[in-house]
């Protein structure tokens, strides 16, 4: 007895010891800022920067007064949700083709879809600007073909354009891993039961991919929302979203409690996302 | 012994013994081995056989000093290693899942224990090729485990185990990994060391066949309780009760009730048992114990039924006799000649008063 | 695999998809040799001028530097913390630790732009704004949860018998440590500290809350550079990156395949 449980004792100080150090950087990285952001949306900044000491519902109140905050977070969703929708629209085949296909082609086509993610957000972005600006690829291409091309940088379109390649991959990859479920005999069943192609995708196939597109669907809206980069350039400082305001206020205002209050707001926004995905998720797999 | 066996060698008998003494884990919320006491001849191959989670493998991890001990004593040759850590105990462990060490060749696998001891260099080189030589491996030394099949993996695992001469020898179902040909011969080859080496050697398995087959000793457990310990002849003829009747070899499992003086009633028959329980009895018989329509065998237990189902299942023939309101199996080898009844007909059943096996209904 | 389903019109929707999601990146190889000095595809005429502008470019060159010893730091202590950590959750699971992992992998499901602002205002009060210390911690804040994840899967899916074979064969517990566990983990060290190399590299949106006039990271830098003047400069220093990129890649590709590293 004892000697199990000086055992006991012993190990729990041993594991203590070995998580000490990532709690410490935890703590100081993560929960004291984060906590510090909740506080700070209470609080009323002062003209030059400064803050005050006083509780208050200010910042929240202009976030319902002010109807250009409305609009930013307005804007921001509905933005998120066409980039999610069209980044689905492109990934649904290349992650059907990818779970038909098989090895090696297979591995080569995963890597390629990988690559873009070990590639810097701002170097994608970079060669859409490359595509999209005024004497751009595509717009010269277009022009040159004598059609008359709106421009497609420093606007919504741009930044919809560049999110959703910047965001196929993390969509393809959620498909893929969903598509487990799809069993080629279980399509070749419907087939030998008379379905004909359209048939077999929009009863067999789509239904039983769901949960994968829902999981996709969740995990892009949320980066969507949160993006900042691409964005930022693709939209020229022109398209106002949540992500960009947030760091106008505190890098160009210094308005740091209402920069505080915007992201205390996208974290509600991906509370009612992860929600939203909860009841989906529910209803596909019942 | 025959010395002609090479270094990793005991002579047979000189195994040391070892004691348990009122063993007991207890977990938050159960208990997985219960007041355990055993005695280990030196040099004996005792199995601990059981169903899973009746507490043979916590016993073994117990010994090995893997897992701590609520209370009780382990004795080694005397010693007690109780509060002993893992690696000061000098167990030699064999594992289910071989647990070579995926990153070294076999022969840095088999001295990994010797180096530990701080054995020279040239000991260790000798040691090891001898060792790989009585598990056949020669020629092997510079694989990686993942170059070998199972059964070699396992009989690496014993090399290692064995190479470092430890006190006991602990294995750990060490066969269930296997399939059901190379199981046979590696239960062969583990006895034959095992006795040549004379190494005491303490085997947990769920396989009745595998512990009747190899062991000089079998330690039945269910629920963290010790059922039986015994020779396999005294396991399987003289079970302690139900249980162990049942989960070494099959029996028919029937309830009668005893007057005290060995007879008992079963179905309205007058049955004479082993024992003079008065009362509720649980009696058991042996399917293959039991003769049927056998004109010989006036004089001993009889009881007439009707058979419902008859299934063909190789060596054996089983047949479903219905008799009052009990089932009985019986089992008849496939090389009789002679006719069986059909299904439906009446047929007599007798059996010595010998194999009937009778326990107080309260019995595990 | 199944050719019928596969048909022609099914995989040139595919190829054009893949050229839609891979143009961006692939573009940047082009557009680095270009010799016009403003951004123009096709370039009107080749040259190596951008490559040489890097080394002409005192901000860029001061930013790589800083990059490269900054994820250097910040992979070799996120090992270094990450390690322990990992084997105490795997090896003594528990309610705590179970708890404890999520709460250590949670920074991963934060926006980064929400993470950097509070990293901002906290290390502002704290005076490590635009320091090197400040962007190792900062760093470390998302390279640890990877760092961790990948351990912990390794250690994970780590034998534990092998261990106990090791214990039972007379070896201490540091020594198992030292001799088996160390040894077998080298895959998931390998992964994770590419990773953590890979994310610390190519951090920039907290980066960009705490990088001074002082001290800035290449990833940031060129984040400034495509605002003010997207020239062919950002071209020669995108293309430096991916092939460093590479580099990294198929040295954790020869050590133990990408599948296994990056796809779970």
């Amino acid at each position: 007895m004892p000697a199990a449980v000086q055992k006991e004792k012993g190990s729990a100080s041993l594991v203590a010891m070995l998580l000490v150090p990532i709690i410490v950087v935890n703590s100081i990285g993560f929960i004291l800022p984060i906590l510090n952001l909740a506080q700070l949306s209470f609080k009323e900044a002062l003209v030059g920067g400064g803050i005050g000491e006083a509780f208050t519902l200010s910042n929240w109140a202009i976030l319902i007064e002010d109807t250009f905050y409305l609009e930013v977070l307005w804007q921001s969703v509905w933005v998120s949700a066409a980039i999610t929708l069209i980044t689905l629209a492109c990934s649904y085949p290349i992650a059907l083709y990818l779970h038909r296909t098989s090895d090696p082609i297979r591995t080569v086509l995963i890597v390629l879809v990988i690559s873009p993610l070990l590639t810097s957000a701002v170097i994608r972005t970079y060669g859409w600007v490359a595509l999209l600006s005024d004497n751009g690829v595509i717009t010269s291409l277009l022009t040159s073909m004598g059609l008359n091309v709106p421009p497609l940088m420093f606007n919504t379109t741009g930044v919809i354009i560049g999110m959703t390649e910047i965001l196929m991959p993390y969509m393809i990859l959620a498909l893929f891993a969903g598509f487990g479920r799809l069993d080629q005999n279980v399509e070749d069943a419907a087939r030998a039961l008379g379905a004909n192609e359209l048939r077999v995708f929009t009863r067999v196939v789509f239904p039983l991919t769901l949960p994968g597109v829902v999981l996709g669907c969740l995990l892009v809206f949320v980066l969507a929302v949160s993006s900042f980069i691409t964005p930022k350039l693709l939209g020229g400082g022109r398209v106002f979203l949540l992500a960009t305001e947030i760091y106008d206020q505190a890098i160009v205002t210094l308005n740091w409690p209402l920069a505080a209050t915007l992201s205390m707001l996208v974290l509600i926004v991906f509370g009612l996302a992860l929600a939203l995905y909860a009841r989906a998720l529910r209803l596909v797999t019942a | 012994m025959p010395s002609d066996q090479p270094s990793p060698s005991r002579t047979a008998g000189t195994g040391v013994p070892l004691h348990l003494r009122g063993l007991t884990k207890k977990y938050q919320d159960f208990v997985g081995v219960d007041n355990l006491n055993l005695d280990i001849q030196g040099g004996e191959l005792v199995a601990l056989l059981g169903p899973s989670g009746c507490g043979k493998t916590t016993t073994l991890r117990m010994v090995a000093g893997l897992i701590p001990v609520t209370s009780g004593e382990i004795l080694v040759g005397g010693r007690d290693v109780t509060s002993t850590p893992t690696y000061q105990r000098d167990m030699g462990l064999v594992f289910q899942s071989y647990a070579l060490f995926p990153h070294m060749t076999i022969a840095q696998n088999v001295a990994f224990g010797l180096e530990m001891r701080g054995i020279g260099k040239d000991e260790i080189k000798a040691r090891v090729r001898d060792a790989l030589r009585m598990v056949h491996l020669e020629g092997k030394e510079d694989r990686k485990p993942t170059q070998l099949s199972g059964g070699q993996q396992q009989r690496v695992a014993l090399a290692r185990a064995l190479v470092v001469r430890p006190s006991i020898l602990l294995l750990d179902e060490p066969l269930s990994n296997l399939d059901a040909k190379l199981r046979d011969e590696m239960r062969r080859e583990i006895r034959e060391i095992q006795q040549k080496t004379g190494i005491t050697a303490l085997f947990v398995t769920h396989d009745q066949v595998e512990a009747l087959a190899m062991c000089d000793k079998i330690v039945v457990m269910q629920a963290g309780k010790l059922m039986q310990a015994g020779t396999p002849r005294e396991i399987y003829e003289a079970p302690a009760n139900p249980f162990v009747a049942s989960f070494v070899g099959r029996a028919n499992r029937l309830t009668a009730r005893g007057d005290g003086s060995g007879r008992y009633g079963l179905s309205g028959v007058e049955i004479r048992g082993s024992a003079g329980i008065s009362g509720n009895v649980t009696m058991m018989i042996r399917p293959h114990r039991i003769t049927i329509n056998d004109p010989a065998a006036a004089g001993e237990n009889g009881l007439s039924g009707r058979l419902t189902e008859v299934t063909y299942v190789g060596d054996l023939v089983q047949l479903e006799v219905a008799s009052g309101d009990q089932t009985i199996m019986v089992e008849r080898s496939t090389r009789s000649q002679e006719a069986l009844p059909t299904i439906g007909e009446s047929v007599s059943l007798n059996w010595s008063a010998a194999d009937t096996m009778v326990f107080s209904e309260d019995a595990p | 695999m199944d050719n019928n389903r596969m048909g022609l019109p099914m995989k040139l929707l595919v190829s054009i998809l893949f050229l839609y999601l891979l143009t961006p990146v692939i573009l940047v190889f082009p557009l680095s040799f270009s010799d016009d000095q403003t951004l123009a595809f096709p370039p009107s005429s080749w040259s190596l001028r951008w490559y040489r502008a890097i080394f002409g470019d005192g901000r860029m060159m001061d930013a790589f530097i800083t990059s490269l010893g900054l994820a250097t730091v910040v992979t070799l202590l996120s090992i270094v913390v990450a390690l322990p950590a990992s084997y105490a959750i795997v090896r003594f699971p528990s309610k705590v630790t179970n708890a404890l992992f999520n709460l250590l992998t949670a920074p991963l499901l934060l926006p980064t732009i929400v993470l950097g602002l509070g990293i901002l205002i906290v290390f502002a009060s704290l005076g490590v704004m635009g320091s090197f210390s400040g962007l190792v911690m900062a760093h470390m804040t998302v390279t640890l949860p990877y760092a961790l994840r990948v351990l912990t899967t390794f250690l994970t899916g780590l034998n534990l018998t092998v261990e106990e074979a090791a214990a039972t064969l007379g070896a201490r517990p540091m020594v198992v440590f030292r001799r088996i566990t160390l040894p077998a983990m080298t895959p998931g060290l390998i992964a994770a500290t590419a990773l953590c190399f890979l994310v610390s590299f190519d951090e920039v949106v907290i980066t960009l809350f705490l990088a001074g006039p002082r001290m800035t990271t290449l990833p940031v830098e060129l984040y400034h550079r495509v605002e003010m003047q997207p020239d062919p400069l950002v071209a020669s220093v995108s293309a430096l990156i991916i092939g460093l990129t590479l580099a990294v890649v198929l040295i954790v590709d020869r050590s133990l395949g990408l599948n296994k590293t990056f796809v779970k």
